[in-house]
């Protein structure tokens, strides 16, 4: 039992972020872990990724071809268990990702592996340990897996730096598995988001808003603000569960991840899934009436106020 | 149609907390109790299952923990859950995911369900795991994340939310376990009437090794386990501005300005 | 002279009639009779398809009381006179004017028809038939003049009595109650017109007999002059005319009070007679014995039978319509269209019911409910909206003339609503927050008494040791940042005057009085019971209260569920102390300043005087605003709005108010003695942008401010 197993991840023909950041990871650990890193592409064509997997210190590449185009979590499931089978690996890294969370713990739990779920950091004491957020992230927690001879980690985005890609041609090889007739759902489509008119992801200036805003009927009124400061007005995630926000403009670990020059966030307390979407921003402004929000945690200035008094102020200015 | 729904007590930490003095949790005091934000859609799911259906369906709401964890079980029965069961073990490390899954597993199967609903997380520990290794656990087909649902005879068809607002349409044969996530419906509110009438409504205790789970195979099933806990590092934290709201208006478009020209 | 005149004076009544036509005249005055009868024992019946408390609703051996004291308000005209003194003069015309002539006629009527057939004995001439037509004359002339003010009224279209219901759209089609406005018309109308038929008829009488007594009805004089010249076959056609039409449209009119808004006769004096005291302040536990019933009013059948005696008692007077600031400020919500609304659905909802119902029902107690099972809150009910919009402050109960219960009634709608989960998302987490920390802040209960370890003494634990007073702090004055500096100021205050007391720290709760009021009745008797049981283990000598809603629900809502204290509110304290020279102001401070009276200190518990006298001694001028006393006008939280965001856009009440204030002249302070009022008017005054005309001061403060001699700056002492 030695190496790290990277999962990695990809939606409709292309990699996600998030691949290179589990290798980043991996390989920060690669050499308590037994010295050796492999990355496992399942999809359909998974040779198509192996360029962007370049990376230096990547051992091998595992190319797990399967019968459905799209992500099945059954198939990810089965393939995952038959390649731990297979490489013993006593660390496999997933990113904390929706993906991942279908079909991860389920894999864990049958194989009776070590697990941890959203972990913020790596490290290695005889084993792997990991930090995770405990009470809605207030505190930290740090976990081993004593006596377990794999295990499933599942890491938050945004903790490590990418790992750049470009180096010699990693070694692949591919992994037939029999995955005929493990799917358990029928793919129908995909739907994009509503109303994409707009991509928060590629705007300098957001103005994002959140619970404090009350009312659907308060929402105009913060456009007319985003539009008057030149901003582009985003939120979280409450306001498109209200369905007062189309989910377009939802920043956050289940919306889009973030990192504009400025974040102006009001009435935004900043809960976990919150920061994991917009915390690289350069500079983040926050505006909450309760001194002790969390989002002042991670914001770069702070004010205590009435988002609605402040935005106010905040016409006048420009 | 039976559906369960495994439910969780989240506790809540105060602001101002105390660690036990030897770093493995926190002092209880500072904990407030509630029923996870993410289980009131998946119960409202449930429920509205049962009423648009004409056969008879049961809403069973099912949780681990001690005594007080039932007063997340009254909350479901007061919104119409039809009956509810507590697996009770003082000495369970609920905080981890796969232990969790491993005793609601043993629970749920004694109730043959037709499906499963988990909210996708809960508030307090994030791991957004608990409901799919449950579905491990029992080999049920599963999906997580869903954000809409439509029930067609021995099927559903659901909407998986994927990462920034793209959706996924699957079919899924029953039974099937699904983690539901949160703006799914609009749960309804369980008033203090229903509460305490709830409290007529049939709730078994019964302990994990009446299910057969003894000390070692709890610990056999841990996925982890905690070394410590601590205060996480904020960095610097916010510069906070002072004054009137117009001074900080003031200072914020003066930040606003000078980043935006740089 | 006079006497040997009156001896000969009197008329016949059935002057030159033909016998058949007699019989006519009295089958149609016994039909007119049995249909009356018809009219009030409809209602009966079907107020009692309401099972939602009992009939009549008080003791059997209080009703004579009851009655007597209904009574006393309906010939004093107290309630109508109230807030429109020409109202009421006009009302009381046409009241005693129509009781006698009525009575006058029951006069003439006994002689026709009793006394003269059966005895013999005729009273009906000589100075009493003189002393009737003086009578009868001055109070005709009261009658008509009353319905021509009335007429007047409605002439120049008063918003009151402008049906447009708030509720709904211009374009719905129940937006225009037109038929309501002609209803009005007809009955004023039809008064009118047998006032004056009577009177013309007088003067056909006289012009035919010319009689020299003439001239003291003068009256019926005056239109004898006009008629001199007509021919007598002309005035005796005239004469039996005109007698017909009298007769005809009085018996048809008796026989339409029941059914018309002349119904308001019968049903307002039960209904005054009924009025309880408490209404509103006081809201009705759920009867027992309905405790498995879902809670509150759904269909009709829920209502209480005095609920549904009120819909029918209501005069469409719109006073509470005015009152209302829900209204006011642009709200679906008019007291009065939910009361019409509701009426007209019960009035739908038992027309299928025939005699042969009625008849039953009176005979065999009550028959099944019928139309009273469906749903009275809907789209084209009473929509959830309106209900909502209410701030449950009273000031339409307080306003109603007939003591109708608006405010309780659209809180047992509130109360389905909420076992229904038809509730503000907001409300519905304010109301979760509350279950889960008692408080409707969400903060920990342990941080309840932080505000008084900011003091440098240490307020005693009233758990822990006997206190004089007991102060219930209430939540917006323990978390609130603005009122907790007050709840110092008040600490410092009872402190430096030497007062023994105590609070309860993290033992309090809610009080309830707002939740009770959202229709949260099992959040209300939980948050109670736990206050109770907590009181109940202190010793003190009384409670003071800083929130006036506190106070209400302490005070009037808890000895029902078994905690029976006094309770005051720190106002009273405050001139206590200051009488006593406990508190002594070191200058008189010369503010000009307006007073709000909050709902639940005035309008709820009449403690109208203590604040103003407390004014007076700290040598403030007070200047009131026209919406003053029992009349205060809603700050906009009440009744759980404070947790319900507003839309935005729309005027709030608290903004309406502060207009009301800064166009006084010269107003520096705009005084309040509520916790909620310091929040909601101060966001006002900036909201309004009146921050340079008038600020907020709590009472407390300027009590505070007097205490320090003249040049030393407030707030450093003690």
């Amino acid at each position: 039992m030695s190496g790290v197993l990277v999962v990695a991840e990809a939606r409709r023909g292309e990699l996600r972020d998030v691949s290179l950041e589990l290798i980043s990871a991996a390989l920060s650990v690669k050499d308590q872990a037994g010295g050796r890193v492999a990355v496992a592409v399942i999809d359909q064509q998974p040779d198509r990724f192996v360029d962007q997997l370049a990376v230096d210190g990547v051992d091998e590449v595992l190319l797990v071809p399967t019968p459905t185009e799209h992500f099945e979590a059954h198939v990810a499931g089965r393939a995952l268990t038959e390649l731990i089978a297979a490489e013993s690996p006593s660390l496999v890294l997933l990113g904390f990702t929706i993906d991942s969370l279908g079909f991860a713990p389920a894999v864990a739990a049958k194989q009776g592996l070590g697990f941890a779920s959203d972990a913020i950091s790596l490290g290695w004491d005889g084993g792997p340990i990991v930090a995770r957020g405990a009470y809605g992230d207030k505190l930290v927690s740090e976990l081993e897996f004593p006596g377990k001879e794999t295990t499933v980690v599942l890491l938050r985005a945004g903790g490590f730096e990418p790992a750049q890609a470009g180096g010699a041609a990693p070694a692949t090889r591919t992994v037939e598995l029999s995955l005929d007739g493990v799917a358990k759902t029928e793919h129908l489509g995909f739907q994009e988001a509503e109303s994409a008119d707009v991509d928060i992801t590629k705007s300098e200036f957001l103005l994002s808003i959140g619970r404090g805003v009350e009312d659907k009927d308060n929402i105009p009124r913060f456009e007319e603000l985003a539009e008057k400061l030149g901003a582009t007005l985003s939120s979280s995630r409450p306001l498109v569960d209200a369905g007062w926000m189309p989910s377009a403009r939802q920043v956050g670990q289940s919306g889009k991840t973030v990192k504009p020059r400025v974040y102006l966030a009001l009435g935004i307390s900043g809960a976990v899934q919150h920061l994991a979407g917009m915390r690289t921003a350069e500079t983040i402004i926050a505006v909450n009436t309760d001194p002790e929000a969390p989002i002042f945690g991670v914001a770069t200035y702070g004010a205590v106020a009435d988002m609605f008094e402040l935005a106010d102020e905040l016409e006048q200015q420009f | 149609m039976k559906i369960v729904v495994p439910v969780k007590q989240v506790a809540a930490l105060d602001d101002e907390f105390e660690l036990l003095d030897d770093g493995s949790g926190v002092d209880p005091d500072f904990l407030e109790f509630d029923l996870n934000e993410w289980d009131a859609f998946s119960l409202e799911v449930a429920l509205q299952l049962r009423e648009a259906s004409d056969d008879g369906s049961e809403v069973v709401a099912v949780t681990v923990g001690d005594e007080e964890s039932e007063e997340a079980l009254l909350s479901c029965l007061a919104k119409g859950a039809d009956r509810a069961v507590r697996v009770s073990d003082d000495d369970l490390a609920t905080d981890d995911p796969l232990t969790v899954a491993r005793v609601l597993a043993a629970a749920v199967e004694r109730e043959s369900a037709d499906l499963v609903l988990c909210g996708v997380q809960s508030s307090d520990a994030v791991n957004g795991a608990t409901g799919v290794a449950l579905a491990g656990y029992l080999d049920l087909p599963h999906v997580a994340v869903v954000k809409a649902l439509e029930h067609e005879n021995g099927s559903v068809v659901v909407d998986r939310e994927l990462e920034g607002g793209l959706v996924e349409r699957l079919r899924i044969g029953l039974p099937a376990l699904l983690t539901i996530q949160t703006g799914i419906n609009q749960p309804r509110y369980a008033n203090l009437r229903a509460i305490k009438q709830a409290r007529e409504k049939p709730l078994d205790v019964v302990e994990a090794g009446e299910l057969g789970l003894d000390q070692d195979a709890l610990a056999a099933a841990a996925g982890s386990r905690r070394r410590g806990l601590s205060p996480p590092d904020r960095g610097e934290g916010a510069e906070m501005m002072s004054g009137g709201v117009d001074e900080m208006a003031a200072r914020i478009a003066e930040i606003v300005r000078e980043r935006m020209s740089g | 002279m006079l006497a040997v005149l009156a001896s000969v004076k009197t008329r016949d009544v059935f002057w030159h009639f033909v016998p058949w036509l007699k019989v006519v005249w009295y089958v149609l005055a016994v039909g007119s009779v049995f249909v009356f009868a018809y009219g009030v024992a409809r209602p009966l019946v079907k107020h009692r398809r309401g099972k939602g408390g009992p009939w009549p609703p008080v003791p059997w051996r209080e009703l004579p009381g009851r009655l007597a004291g209904g009574l006393r308000l309906l010939l004093s005209h107290r309630t109508i006179g109230r807030r429109s003194h020409a109202v009421g003069w006009a009302h009381r015309g046409i009241f005693y004017g129509w009781i006698v002539l009525f009575a006058g006629t029951v006069v003439l009527g006994f002689e026709t028809d009793f006394t003269d057939p059966v005895f013999g004995w005729k009273y009906f001439h000589g100075n009493f038939y003189l002393g009737y037509k003086e009578a009868l004359n001055v109070f005709g002339t009261a009658l008509v003049a009353g319905v021509l003010v009335m007429m007047v009224r409605r002439a120049l279209h008063p918003p009151r009595l402008d049906y447009d219901r708030p509720d709904r759209a211009p374009d719905d089609p129940q937006f225009d109650r037109r038929t309501y406005r002609v209803g009005d018309w007809v009955f004023v109308g039809t008064l009118l017109v047998i006032a004056l038929t009577g009177f013309v008829l007088e003067g056909v009488r006289i012009a035919m007999s010319t009689p020299g007594y003439g001239g003291t009805q003068f009256g019926g004089w005056i239109i004898a002059q006009a008629l001199t010249g007509v021919s007598a076959p002309v005035l005796a056609g005239l004469r039996h005319g005109l007698w017909w039409f009298h007769g005809l449209l009085a018996i048809v009119f008796v026989a339409a009070i029941p059914y018309t808004k002349a119904a308001h006769m019968l049903t307002s004096y039960v209904s005054l007679s009924l009025r309880d005291p408490l209404a509103g302040k006081r809201l009705r536990a759920i009867p027992p014995e309905r405790a498995s019933e879902p809670a509150g009013y759904g269909t009709l059948a829920d209502f209480s039978p005095l609920h549904l005696l009120h819909l029918d008692a209501c005069t469409k007077c719109g006073r509470c319509h005015v009152a209302c600031p829900a209204n006011a400020t642009g709200r679906p919500l008019s007291p009065r269209d939910v009361v019409l609304e509701l009426r007209e659905q019960s009035n739908n909802a038992f027309s299928s019911v025939g005699i042969g119902g009625v008849l039953g029902a009176l005979v065999d107690g009550q028959a099944d409910g019928g139309g009273f099972k469906t749903s009275v809150i809907g789209e084209d009910g009473v929509r959830t909206e309106t209900v909502w919009s209410c701030m449950q402050c009273n000031a339409c109960v307080e306003a109603c003339p007939v003591g109708i219960e608006q405010a309780p009634i659209i809180n047992q709608l509130r109360r389905r609503l909420v076992e229904e989960g038809e509730l503000d998302p907001n409300l519905q987490s304010t109301l979760q927050v509350i279950h889960k920390s008692g408080n409707s802040f969400g903060e920990n209960k342990r941080r309840r008494g932080r505000w008084a370890k900011e003091l440098d003494f240490e307020i005693p634990d009233a758990r822990k040791q006997p206190v004089d007073v007991l102060w219930f702090v209430g939540d917006y004055a323990s978390f609130d940042p603005r009122s907790q500096q007050i709840s110092q100021g008040l600490a410092r205050l009872l402190h430096q005057a030497g007062v023994d007391f105590g609070i309860l720290y993290d033992g309090e709760r809610n009080s309830g009085n707002d939740v009770r009021r959202v229709g949260e009745e099992g959040l209300f008797e939980t948050l109670a019971e736990q206050n109770i049981d907590t009181l109940s283990g202190c010793e003190f000598d009384r409670i003071i209260t800083t929130d006036p809603h506190s106070l209400n629900t302490l005070r009037n809502e808890y000895p029902a569920l078994g905690g029976s204290w006094r309770v005051a509110h720190h106002t009273t304290l405050l001139l206590e102390l200051l009488r006593e020279g406990k508190l002594e102001p070191a200058r008189a401070l010369g503010h000009r300043v307006t007073y709000h009276d909050p709902c639940h200190l005035g309008r709820f518990n009449g403690e109208y005087d203590n604040p103003r006298r407390i004014l007076e001694l700290l040598g403030c001028t007070l200047v009131e605003m026209p919406r003053n006393r029992d009349n205060s006008f809603c700050c906009g939280a009440g009744g759980g709005r404070i947790w319900i965001p507003d839309k935005p856009g729309q005027e709030r009440p608290s903004e309406n108010r502060i207009h009301e204030a800064v166009s006084l002249p010269d107003i520096q302070y705009f005084v309040v003695a509520c916790p909620k009022d310091v929040t909601m008017y101060e966001d006002a005054i900036k909201t309004s942008g009146n921050a340079d005309h008038i600020e907020l001061r709590e009472l407390t403060e300027l009590v505070a401010e007097a205490l320090v001699p003249a040049g030393e700056p407030v707030g450093a002492g003690g």
